[in-house]
């Protein structure tokens, strides 16, 4: 369906779309029709890589770090602006650490796959 | 998303409405003219029937703000508020994983965060923290959102909470409603007047320490101590730059401690206080039995029946930094169900679209923090209210060209 825009002169088409920068899912496209099981097989192991990597650990351990340097810096002069930057930095990570643990605690096994798959046996809900 | 209004030159009682695929995502805001003629319709002055569509691009961008200290609930709010539109909001599939915005349906909820001009090292080199308007960049703030609410995408870019660096930016499409949440929403008069509604959070400090604790106990590192030194370390930026904010806001709600208990300071038993500024576009504020009237109402008694501290409520007249409000306040929690349905029975102006819709949108959320006292339910209301405010604002628009081709 191509419709003429009488304003800008210029004919688009439905099917142009802007080009977003996509992480690393360029990656995922081997030329292995033959075995679409491999594919599945590699996504998996992507994926569970890149949920290891967003565990509050990493979060965890800045909180820490970031804590002891509030207070070193501000040992030396309580009321310097480094001082309330170092725990500005603290409170920001403390923020983030908790949004983590609550992202990660709401993460339910089935409602995830549900989401993404409403269709399944599992998953279909019957109102009436 | 365009929306286009069929009118009928002659007669407007035949008006239907088609919406078509979104080309204004790529930055033109256009105004697309089809012109077709209907074949069975009789025209009573006998003249040629042919009917004009206009569709106008996305100028119906309703835009929110809503501003509170790092800590205050923020993301609680803005999960009651996207789900009273239906739906969750989610980070953008596909993008940056540390990404601060969160999109649904009908809303996307920026984070002010992503304006900082100065990231994490950037800040400790000068020694300022975030709450300083130095470490943000409004003139980047002012031309994205203004962008967004005339309906064209923008770059936003990224501030990543963990690593504290400025990420690549993200694209984001003009949604129907905007919601900027963070520190500064109303500290640059120019965001000021592109927001059609606005919201502070105000916590009182002892509050807030109380929910600082329970946010932070739970990490190791922190001790009672350190969090109490954040948060006095923090005070005077906060206090200069942050709070002076509330006077601009809309509707505040304000968290104290609650005054039935005596001497209490586990911070469980909250008072909370609406704050709706009078005068308001399009928005009307919620009262008690009658509107202008000073209240003071303990609803348990013989037909409701309340465990301890029990719930007290307040509605009345006040000024507020010189503005004339109106104060709905409530005092204590909710422990039944019952509680909550009596309470929404006697509140008039909730914009409610059916009885009893507060109560099912505060049981929808039991588990969200707050949802048995006054902020879960003032969130709520507020939610609704900014549900109601945009819906006239749609129809308000709609009227205007549909008066412009009557005349």
């Amino acid at each position: 369906m191509a419709t003429t825009l009488t304003g800008a002169g210029v004919s688009l088409s439905t099917t142009t779309t802007r080009v977003l920068a996509k992480p690393d899912t360029g990656m995922l496209r081997p030329p292995c029709l033959n075995h679409p099981w491999r594919l599945h097989k590699f996504e998996g192991r992507r994926l569970r890589i890149q949920a290891m990597a967003t565990t509050p650990e990493r979060i965890s351990e800045k909180v820490v770090e970031s804590i002891k340097t509030a207070e070193e810096v501000c040992a030396g002069d309580p009321v310097s602006g480094e001082c309330a930057a170092a725990w500005d930095t603290v409170e920001e990570l403390s923020s983030a650490a908790s949004h983590e643990r609550q992202k990660n605690k709401e993460s339910d096994p089935l409602e995830t796959y549900c989401k993404d798959n409403p269709e399944t046996d599992e998953c279909r809900t019957y109102d009436n | 998303m365009a929306m286009c209004t069929v009118y009928t030159a002659h007669s407007l009682n035949s008006s239907c409405s088609i919406s078509t695929p979104t080309k204004t995502q790529l930055g033109f805001h256009q105004k697309q003219v089809f012109f077709y003629s209907t074949v069975k319709k009789t025209s009573r002055r006998g003249s040629s029937n042919s009917s004009e569509i206009t569709c106008s691009a996305e100028s119906k961008t309703v835009v929110i703000g809503l501003a509170a200290d790092s800590g205050c609930g923020k993301s609680t709010f803005m999960r009651r508020l996207t789900s009273v539109f239906g739906g969750a909001a989610e980070p953008p599939k596909g993008g940056n994983p540390d990404s601060n915005t969160l999109i649904s349906d009908m809303t996307t909820v920026i984070c002010l965060d992503d304006y900082h001009s100065l990231d994490r090292t950037g800040r400790k080199e000068k020694g300022v923290t975030a709450l300083d308007p130095k470490a943000n960049n409004f003139d980047l703030m002012y031309e994205q959102v203004k962008a967004l609410k005339e309906g064209i995408a923008v770059e936003k870019p990224i501030y990543n909470h963990v690593t504290g660096l400025l990420d690549p930016p993200e694209l984001i499409k003009p949604p129907k409603i905007l919601v900027i949440e963070g520190l500064h929403p109303m500290f640059d008069p120019r965001v000021r007047e592109l927001l059609d509604f606005s919201i502070y959070l105000d916590i009182s400090n002892e509050v807030k320490f109380a929910w600082k604790i329970q946010r932070d106990m739970a990490e190791r590192g922190h001790s009672l101590e350190s969090i109490k030194a954040s948060i006095e370390a923090r005070k005077p930026d906060f206090d200069a730059y942050i709070d002076p904010q509330k006077q601009y806001a809309d509707a505040v709600i304000e968290v104290l401690p609650t005054q039935l208990i005596p001497d209490d300071n586990e911070g469980k038993v909250l008072r909370v206080r609406l704050i709706m500024k009078e005068g308001v576009k399009f928005f009307s504020p919620v009262y008690l039995f009658d509107e202008g009237s000073t209240i003071s109402w303990i609803p348990c008694g013989r037909k409701l029946t309340c465990s301890y501290p029990g719930i007290k409520f307040f509605y009345g007249p006040e000024t507020y930094y010189g503005h004339e409000v109106s104060v709905l306040e409530m005092d204590g929690q909710f422990d039944r169900l019952d509680e909550l349905i009596y309470v929404e029975s006697h509140l008039s102006n909730l914009s409610t679209k059916f009885y009893g819709e507060v109560t099912q949108q505060m049981l929808k959320h039991a588990d969200f923090p707050g949802s048995n006292n006054g902020t879960g339910l003032f969130q709520t209301i507020i939610g609704l209210k900014i549900r109601d405010l945009f819906e006239q604002i749609v129809a308000s628009k709609a009227a205007a060209p549909l008066e412009a081709t009557k005349a």
